[in-house]
């Protein structure tokens, strides 16, 4: 059995992939872990994943929970979606049913974390494959911006975007988490200072 | 410690002479020998408490022993019965098969191999509380089974460090986390932390987390928690076990819902179900693991917390007796306590071996083909007692009888049907009521003033008097046996009846209501057929005294009717001639031989028919009487029918009122009237000669 070492970057960015069966999700995480393109991977219930990785000159580790397939269980499905800090909303351009099927996803997720700023982004995959696109680029960019989110397209196979879609959803989570600790200071200094007359400054 | 050893070893070693060694000893005088002694009896002392251990690590074993020891006796006993069997079996295949050495002897099928019941108990969740602390609510819900279970590692969700060790339970419905209590002894090794229903857990199958290796996460809203096996198998398996169960439990609810959906016209939404049912189970598990300690002091009794090893080492040891013995002390001490949690849990742990306990008594008494009947009856009232003071007098009355039926039919299959009928019924009638009375005797015995099984009892053994009639009927009547084999048989069955009716069962009531039709056929065709007989001899009737030509072949005819009752020596004469015909002679015998049988089954509510029966027969041979009397062919012989009259109506009518007289049966005064008959006979004659 081996241990965890004990030194590892303190900053987890929690990410999950959502989306239709078969738009790449599991294509899309394998390719940025591991800098291939997967043919067929069996389609599994949830796996995660953990890498290490530089953001913008800080090392933080990334966690891809990759999930797949309907749970059975509304509540179930509720539990995959609390654990995570930002959103990538996978759809295929090659496909309109999984296009439609992104708006569901967003209402979930909304549902769920409670929060209309959550860090998302929606991700238009499988953008080698022009020729045979139905997702016009211009509605899915229509969608994002209705949503006030980004829109990129990227290809699982050519890796297209793959780490920008990642990196941009961890900035933004970032962003969220540093706002929120903020925040929080502010309201306990805030309360210490009610409470007692002067500590800090 | 060492010396200790090395005594165990000396004295278990296999060229030990005890003389040798003690006199060595006893040559350096008192003190070594005191110290020897001394040390002797530790190491007895410790042997004891090392056998008493062992006794309690393998007593699953140990149990399945002891069974199995008891079981073998009796099996050894049918072994050897089917050997004989097969052996003769086999014999007479050889003789009849043409090639003698080839005859083929089917194989006696293997018995099934019986189920392991260490994994029943293993499903069982009263084997939680053997392990877990604070777990008792999860064991009430009917229903729950346990499914897997395993140790795993919990892991930090962020760092991956080791947090603590685990126990994972999963049942069909929820997942039970229990952590590692370390440095505790005896059977309890975890605490209970939480109970999640499935409906809420997502598991993730960690694929890649770097250096840690084997981990799953499982979502518990608030919580998340990441486990690690020991094996990438078994993660595998915790994985697809869990996936699996899921999807089970998901089908019974959906079934459910469906139920309750079809029960109340009103539609409830699934979503909606699923919803409300979250979680119910987290706060009130937190709620009696923080209350435990408050009242382990009542518990904290060195006897009572013995006690469930030791009723474990009595269910092991069959000794039954003492292990109720313990049970009631429990309860007893119990009785008082307030139904805390920690007291609840005990009494689950009691419980549950209450139960494997009236498992074991009950086994005792079960009976299944390939058991044989062990023991007897007083194993079974042992059995039987120790039930009852568990409170199992039901089950306890059931499988007693049931046990008894058993042996019935085990008895009758040892009876061969050859020879003659009257000597299988003995034997039925024998084993029957012998075990019918027997029964009723231990019934009492082992039911005392539990009234309530008395029907029960009463139910049974009209039952088996069922059975045991189909049996005699179809012996004795349909075998077409002739009316004085089926009087013998009746009356033997009847004897018996009355006998239990003297101990205070009467079922001849029974007996006689289930036969009579066929009894009296039986009778009205017989004395047709006497009938019959009567007037076919008449016909050819030619009034000649009978010669036997000798002596001897004359007094063998006169022994031979002596032997039915009848004396005719008075009518010998000129040696060997005897002065009545061989109708008169033949007639008595066949009336002689019905009276007989008809007063062995001689029942008040039969009187009517018998008497009418010996009537109508004597009738019909006055009938002949009088036509040979009123005959002018017989005219020169009329003094010698008289005389056959006379021996007919008046010497044969005293025989069978002495045969009544015999069986206390009051002589009918149809009879006494038929004896009048002669009379008028000899006036026809008297006014012939006129
Ligand atoms: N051409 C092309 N095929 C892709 C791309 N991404 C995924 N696929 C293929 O689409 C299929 C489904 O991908 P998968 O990752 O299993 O989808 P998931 O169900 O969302 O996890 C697989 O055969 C992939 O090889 C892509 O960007 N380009
Ligand atoms: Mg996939």
């Amino acid at each position: 059995m081996s241990k965890a070492k004990a030194q590892q970057p303190a900053v987890i960015h929690k990410v999950i992939m959502v989306g239709s069966g078969g738009v790449g999700k599991s294509a899309l995480t394998l390719q940025f872990m591991y800098d291939e393109f997967v043919e067929d991977y069996e389609p599994t219930k949830a796996d995660s994943y953990r890498k290490k990785v530089v953001l913008d000159g800080e090392e933080v580790q990334i966690d891809i929970l990759d999930t797949a397939g309907q749970e059975d269980y509304a509540a179930i499905r509720d539990n995959y979606f609390r654990s995570g800090e930002g959103f990538l909303c996978v759809f295929s351009i090659t496909e309109q049913e999984s296009f439609q099927a992104t708006a569901e996803f967003r209402e979930q997720i909304l549902r769920v974390k409670n929060d209309d700023n959550i860090p998302f982004l929606l991700v238009g995959n499988k953008a080698d494959l022009e020729d045979k696109r139905q997702v016009t680029q211009d509605e899915a960019h229509q969608r994002a911006l209705s949503w006030n989110v980004a829109y990129v397209e990227t290809s699982a196979k050519t890796r297209a975007n793959v780490d920008k879609v990642f990196y941009d959803l961890m900035r933004e989570i970032r962003s969220r988490k540093m706002r929120a600790s903020q925040q929080n200071n502010g309201q306990k200094k805030k309360k210490k200072t009610n409470k007692r007359k002067c500590v800090i400054l | 410690m060492m010396a200790d050893q090395r005594l165990a070893r000396d004295l278990t070693d296999q060229g030990f002479d005890a003389e040798n060694y003690v006199s060595k000893l006893s040559e350096e005088g008192e003190m070594p020998l005191l110290e020897m002694k001394q040390k002797v009896h530790i190491l007895s002392e410790k042997t004891a408490l090392e056998l008493k251990k062992n006794v309690y690590k393998n007593y699953s074993q140990f149990i399945e022993t002891a069974r199995e020891i008891s079981i073998l006796e009796g099996e050894m006993y049918q072994v050897s019965h089917m050997l004989t069997e097969q052996k003769t079996l086999m014999n007479t295949m050889l003789e009849m098969s043409l090639v003698s050495d080839k005859a083929i002897v089917e194989e006696i099928p293997k018995e099934k191999e019986v189920e392991n019941p260490e994994e029943e108990t293993r499903r069982n969740l009263a084997f939680l509380l053997e392990k877990v602390e604070g777990c008792s609510s999860v064991t009430e819900v009917p229903g729950r089974q346990l499914i897997h279970n395993g140790d795993l590692a919990e892991l930090d969700l962020e760092t991956f460090v080791q947090v603590h060790r685990v126990h994972m339970f999963l049942l069909n419905d929820s997942l039970m986390i229990a952590t590692w209590l370390p440095n505790r002894r005896g059977p309890v090794r975890y605490r209970f932390q939480g109970l999640y229903e499935l409906d809420n857990l997502a598991i993730v199958n960690i694929r890649d987390a770097g250096p840690v290796k084997n981990a799953f996460k499982v979502l518990m809203f608030p919580d998340s928690k990441i486990y690690q096996a020991d094996s990438a198998k078994s993660k595998r398996q915790w994985l697809d076990i869990l996936e699996d169960t899921k999807k089970k439990k998901l089908a019974r609810d959906k079934q459910k819902r469906e139920s309750v959906v079809r029960l109340n016209e009103q539609q409830v939404t699934p979503t909606q179900n699923v919803e409300e049912s979250s979680n119910p189970f987290d706060e009130r598990a937190e709620e009696i693991s923080s209350d435990i300690a408050m009242d382990t002091e009542y518990l904290n009794v060195d006897w009572l917390q013995e006690l469930p090893e030791d009723l474990d080492m009595c269910i092991a040891q069959r000794d039954f007796v003492g292990a109720v013995d313990l049970v009631e002390r429990v309860n007893e001490y119990l009785k008082e306590c307030q139904k805390t949690p920690a007291v609840k849990e005990f009494r689950a742990r009691i419980d549950h071996r209450i139960k494997l306990l009236t498992e074991g008594l009950m086994s005792e008494l079960q009976v299944s083909p390939e058991r044989s009947l062990r023991g007897g009856p007083r194993a079974a009232r042992r059995a039987v007692a120790q039930l009852i003071r568990l409170g199992r007098s039901a089950q306890a009355c059931e499988l007693f009888l049931k046990n008894r039926s058993a042996i019935i039919i085990y008895n009758n299959r040892q009876l061969k049907f050859e020879g003659a009928t009257s000597l299988y019924i003995r034997c039925l009638c024998g084993v029957f009521f012998t075990s019918l009375s027997e029964t009723g005797r231990e019934f009492h015995k082992a039911f005392p003033e539990h009234f309530g099984c008395f029907s029960a009892f009463i139910v049974w053994t009209k039952t088996e008097m069922e059975s045991f009639i189909s049996i005699f009927k179809r012996h004795v009547f349909d075998s077409k046996s002739n009316l004085p084999t089926i009087a013998e048989c009746v009356s033997i069955a009847s004897k018996h009846c009355d006998e239990l009716a003297a101990g205070g069962l009467d079922v001849g009531f029974y007996l006689d209501a289930t036969i009579s039709e066929n009894l009296e056929r039986v009778i009205i065709e017989e004395r047709d057929n006497i009938i019959e007989g009567i007037k076919y001899r008449s016909q050819d009737d030619l009034w000649r005294p009978m010669n036997h030509g000798t002596e001897t072949e004359c007094l063998k005819f006169a022994e031979e009717l002596a032997s039915v009752g009848l004396d005719v020596k008075d009518s010998i004469y000129n040696v060997c001639f005897i002065s009545l015909t061989i109708n008169t002679a033949q007639f008595c015998k066949a009336c002689i031989v019905m009276a007989q049988s008809l007063l062995l089954i001689h029942k008040i509510e039969r009187e009517a028919l018998i008497t009418d029966t010996l009537v109508q027969i004597f009738k019909a041979q006055v009938k002949h009487l009088e036509s040979s009397v009123k005959n002018e062919k017989f005219k020169t012989d009329l003094k010698f029918i008289l005389k056959n009259s006379q021996y007919i109506l008046e010497v044969l009518m005293a025989k069978i009122e002495q045969m009544y007289k015999l069986q206390n049966v009051i002589f009918p005064h149809q009879l006494v009237t038929v004896n009048g008959e002669y009379r008028r006979l000899k006036s026809i004659v008297a006014n012939m000669a006129k």
